[in-house]
């Protein structure tokens, strides 16, 4: 087979769902009813960013600047057949892998990331801020910002800081600087050392530490999850995917992927929704957000700064145990994808950890490739799959969201 | 184009509100909104979030059918700006008690998020009084949703240009203009939600638009009983709506 040029497979625009959505969505709603949260957006969100927030496009064009950063970082990621892992499971069909992995950072976080950084860019912002759990967030932040020569600063969970001293070295050696959140830095993380000085600390704290810190500095927020301009970015994972099967003469019945705040499953399921093609979320079952957690008006930050977002949620408050998948251990999830769980157009499933190291090891024994303990989620839902007679002869595709070789220090033997 | 003017009724209080309205049948508009006090109107930006507190301690149903009466003499066609929680219970009532006052129909803005599945048993019961619901769309509202409501409505549309009444982020006012217009191309569009300023009357002049739904920028002057700064304020809509 011919090798297929990487700039006809990347697509020029990112796909916004909100228009093609069976329901409205509800918008965002203040939380404190004497204040505007939304109005705040307009000081810690690039122009841009917040424009595509609520835009009623299908399609934003890409800049081509991000088009060539997107190159540069690996994109289009491949698209692989499981061949391994299709025999050992002695699935009858075929199992396809996108490799989001195969970026500079070793995730899919890259990709909303780059534009989020260049837009702050051309708005003249010296400085951006956010927040990180698992880390993978905060190493593209970093990346994306030194890529557009801008400085990043980033509150990273107290308990990743110190269980994950290699995301922090990567974050430093691209340029950023990182802070264990709670941090003394912000008001709120005062707020909650004071209380508790040994705090732990959870993305909700961490988000309101950055956005916090944005807002006193005049700097910009980058925004890593749940948000609709993060889902639009990453509508790239699945816009390539769709044109890598083409190319390939084949096409999916189900697609597979892990949820924490839902940017990587929406990114690589939602340009296929007009499709009949079957959708399956994974979420961790230590954050059951889709079989114990309401859809209802929710905060996604603890502090209650950022507006309320209509999602599938655990409460704000929920202190999720500590797994190895930093990155599922969110309350909630993007509102189109709650929308699309609660319409029935995407099922989903609940994995344990000990399930999704089992398939972690399957995965690595197989293909080769570490997953991340996040992706592992979606990996152990694809080899149940499989195993369904049912499901013989199916084309399966699921989105490997990131590579775990920096997460293995933290796995226990 | 034409021009709508919102209250919350009776902001800031009856004698006031009364002085307010009598001061805006002095100028040149087409639709009166008034808007039915709620305890969490939570679509609406905070400069109206905190009229409905003082409109609701002050709600007097007499001086609304008086209100709206004295509004329809002055050949203007009066809606209701009503959450869904007021349709609950007694919605037949209500529906008639609304027409019986002379309303022309109402804008529910919560209606196609929260109360979806709701949404065409509101519109056949308002039909039946002879009360047209007025679809207020958002740029979130998907095509499908625009193009099914729109088939079972006949008045005007009310486009909401930001995710909350006085606020502003930034839109492409152009593209959002040529949206809604291609999805619903025989209607009246009427666009509100944060509209501030000659400068966006302008841009949605030039876009097209059929017409600006004004109430935020109205709150400051009554708040602070200023008439002048009032008339003021009126005049620079009419300017800009009416005006070349
Ligand atoms: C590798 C990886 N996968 C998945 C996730 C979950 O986030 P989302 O649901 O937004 O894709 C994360 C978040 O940190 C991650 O790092």
């Amino acid at each position: 087979m011919y090798k297929i040029a990487d700039e006809e497979i990347i697509p020029r625009r990112w796909y916004n769902i909100v228009p093609d959505l069976p329901e409205p969505l509800s918008p965002p709603r203040d939380h404190d009813p004497e204040k505007s949260s939304i109005d705040l957006l307009n000081k810690i969100l690039p122009k841009e960013i917040l424009r595509q927030e609520f835009t009623s496009s299908r399609y934003e064009d890409i800049p081509d600047e991000v088009i060539e950063q997107y190159l540069q970082i690996g994109r289009p990621t491949p698209l692989v057949r499981a061949v391994n892992l299709e025999r050992i499971l002695g699935f009858r069909g075929k199992i396809f892998f996108k490799n989001e992995g195969a970026t500079a950072t070793g995730s899919h976080k890259i990709n909303t990331a780059l534009p989020q950084a260049y837009y702050a860019r051309k708005e003249g912002v010296e400085e951006v801020v956010t927040e990180t759990g698992a880390g993978q967030w905060g190493t593209a932040t970093a990346l994306a910002a030194t890529l557009n020569n801008i400085r990043s600063t980033i509150f990273m969970v107290r308990v990743s800081y110190e269980q994950k001293p290699l995301r922090k070295k990567i974050i430093k050696l691209y340029g950023g600087n990182t802070y264990a959140s709670p941090s003394n830095l912000t008001e709120y993380g005062r707020k909650v050392l004071a209380k508790d000085p040994g705090h732990p600390g959870t993305l909700g704290i961490a988000i309101s530490e950055a956005v916090q810190y944005a807002l006193e500095k005049g700097y910009k927020y980058m925004m890593g999850s749940v948000e609709n301009t993060v889902i639009t970015h990453q509508s790239i994972i699945g816009q390539e995917t769709r044109r890598q099967l083409e190319f390939m003469g084949e096409s999916a019945d189900t697609l597979i992927g892990c949820v924490g705040g839902g940017s990587n499953f929406s990114g690589f399921s939602f340009p296929f929704v007009e499709s009949e093609t079957e959708m399956i979320a994974t979420a961790a079952s230590e954050v059951p957000k889709f079989s114990k957690g309401d859809y209802k008006y929710d905060l996604i930050d603890t502090a209650g700064i950022m507006p309320e977002l209509k999602m599938f949620s655990l409460g704000s408050d929920f202190v999720p145990p500590s797994i190895y998948a930093g990155g599922l251990r969110y309350h909630g999830a993007a509102p189109a994808l709650s929308l699309l769980i609660r319409e029935g157009r995407i099922k989903t499933e609940e994995v344990t950890e000990e399930k999704s190291m089992e398939a972690m090891g399957i995965f690595a024994r197989t293909q080769g490739i570490v997953p991340a303990p996040e992706s592992s989620h979606a990996i152990a839902t694809v080899i149940d799959y499989c195993k369904n007679p049912e499901n013989q002869g199916k084309t399966v595709v699921f989105n490997l969201s990131g590579h775990g070789l920096l997460d293995l220090s933290i796995i226990r033997d | 184009m034409k021009l709508a003017l919102y209250f919350t009724f009776p902001y800031p209080n009856r004698e006031s509100f009364i002085r307010f309205f009598h001061g805006s049948l002095n100028h040149k508009y087409d639709y009166l909104e008034l808007g039915i006090p709620t305890e969490f109107p939570y679509y609406d930006g905070p400069i109206i979030r905190k009229t409905h507190k003082s409109a609701g301690e002050n709600y007097s149903e007499n001086l609304l059918r008086e209100t709206v009466k004295e509004a329809i003499s002055k050949k203007r066609k009066v809606y209701t700006l009503v959450y869904y929680n007021h349709f609950k219970k007694d919605r037949k009532d209500f529906l008639q008690n609304l027409k019986s006052m002379g309303f022309s129909g109402a804008i529910v803005p919560d209606l196609l998020t929260d109360f979806f599945p709701e949404r065409f048993e509101l519109v056949d019961a308002m039909n039946e009084e002879g009360l047209s619901l007025i679809p207020f769309f958002t740029s979130s509202t998907p095509d499908k949703i625009i193009r099914d409501v729109t088939g079972r409505t006949d008045d005007w549309i009310y486009h909401g240009l930001q995710p909350s009444t006085g606020i502003r982020v930034p839109v492409s006012t152009d593209l959002m203009v040529n949206r809604i217009r291609s999805l619903c191309p025989e209607r009246e569009i009427i666009f509100g939600f944060g509209i501030n300023g000659p400068e966006i009357i302008h841009e949605l002049k030039a876009s097209g638009a059929d017409g600006i739904a004004v109430g935020s920028s109205l709150i400051p002057s009554m708040e602070t009983d200023d008439m002048d700064s009032f008339h003021r304020e009126i005049h620079m809509l009419e300017e800009g709506v009416y005006g070349e």
